[in-house]
């Protein structure tokens, strides 16, 4: 029934998107350490990071610890970070622990992409 | 016919866990499971559901102390229109579940002023209509309780 978390790493002009899949928990501490080391690593001037949490089946009280060090990393480096494709109970969570008060959140990528980069020409 | 008595409680489900991590995920689902066809709307099964898995994962961790032999146990009764969750451990009067523990701020977690952890507690209170604890002896239960009506602060669409 587990599924560990995994992360693939997308670098767009100005922004990273870190898209998880599987469970957010303490088992995600190394995935999620190493994609935004990887996101922002080749990309000193990188202004944001998107974290997106479509694929995302389960979040605990440990995995929105790490996700509190990934904004206080992000913010100690003048980053940006917004999430995007939480469920509506997620989003909730997210307002619960005011992470959406730091994070802002979008409905999914395309919206948060969008949003980043500007209409399409 | 008018009825006005409240029905006896019922037990839904009652089982036990080795305390192991992960084991929490065992618990919600079934836990879930045994709450289905009761009207509980969706959004307040997930809250449900996390409070659960974050009870269980303090009784496996903090109650236990990951020891796989000593089991976290769990009920679940229905009582008229409350669903009652009751997680039991062996973690005794000194669990950090006491009410001691630190109110998460998340500014002073992004400073660093405190731990990034800390939630489990805050979001189980945030989830459920009532969070009680009892201690007896060693046996440390906390009882997770969720109207299938719900509250107004439970409504969503």
């Amino acid at each position: 029934m587990a599924s560990m978390c995994e992360a693939t790493t997308r670098v767009l002009p100005g922004a990273a998107v870190i898209e998880l899949s599987g469970e957010v928990d303490g088992s995600a501490a190394d995935v999620l350490t190493e994609a935004y080391q990887t996101a922002v690593g080749a990309h000193a001037d990188l202004g944001t990071v998107v974290l997106d949490f479509s694929a995302v089946d389960y979040i605990n009280s440990t995995g929105i610890a790490l996700i509190v060090s990934v904004l206080a990393r992000a913010r100690a480096e003048r980053r940006k970070v917004v999430a995007c494709g939480l469920s509506p109970h997620y989003r909730e969570i997210f307002d619960i622990t005011r992470l959406s008060d730091f994070i802002e959140l979008f409905p999914d990528l395309d919206h948060a992409v969008s949003q980043l980069t500007g209409p399409a020409a | 016919m008018t009825q006005v008595a409240r029905p006896a409680p019922r037990r839904l489900d009652a089982f036990e866990l080795p305390s192991e991590p992960g084991n929490e995920r065992l618990a919600l689902a079934r836990v879930a499971e045994s709450v289905q066809g009761l009207g509980l709307p969706e959004a307040r099964l997930e809250k449900l559901k996390t409070a659960v898995a974050e009870a269980t994962m303090n009784a496996i961790e903090h109650g236990n102390g990951n020891r796989a032999e000593i089991p976290v146990e769990v009920e679940v009764t229905q009582n008229g229109d409350e669903i009652v969750v009751a997680i039991s451990d062996q973690g005794g009067a000194a669990h950090p579940d006491g009410g001691t523990a630190e109110e998460p701020d998340l500014l002073q977690k992004l400073d660093g002023a405190q731990s990034p952890r800390g939630w489990g507690l805050f979001l189980i209170r945030n989830m459920v209509d009532a969070m009680d604890i009892t201690t007896n002896g060693q046996r440390h239960t906390i009882w997770l309780t969720m109207r299938t009506g719900g509250t107004a602060d439970g409504q969503h669409v």
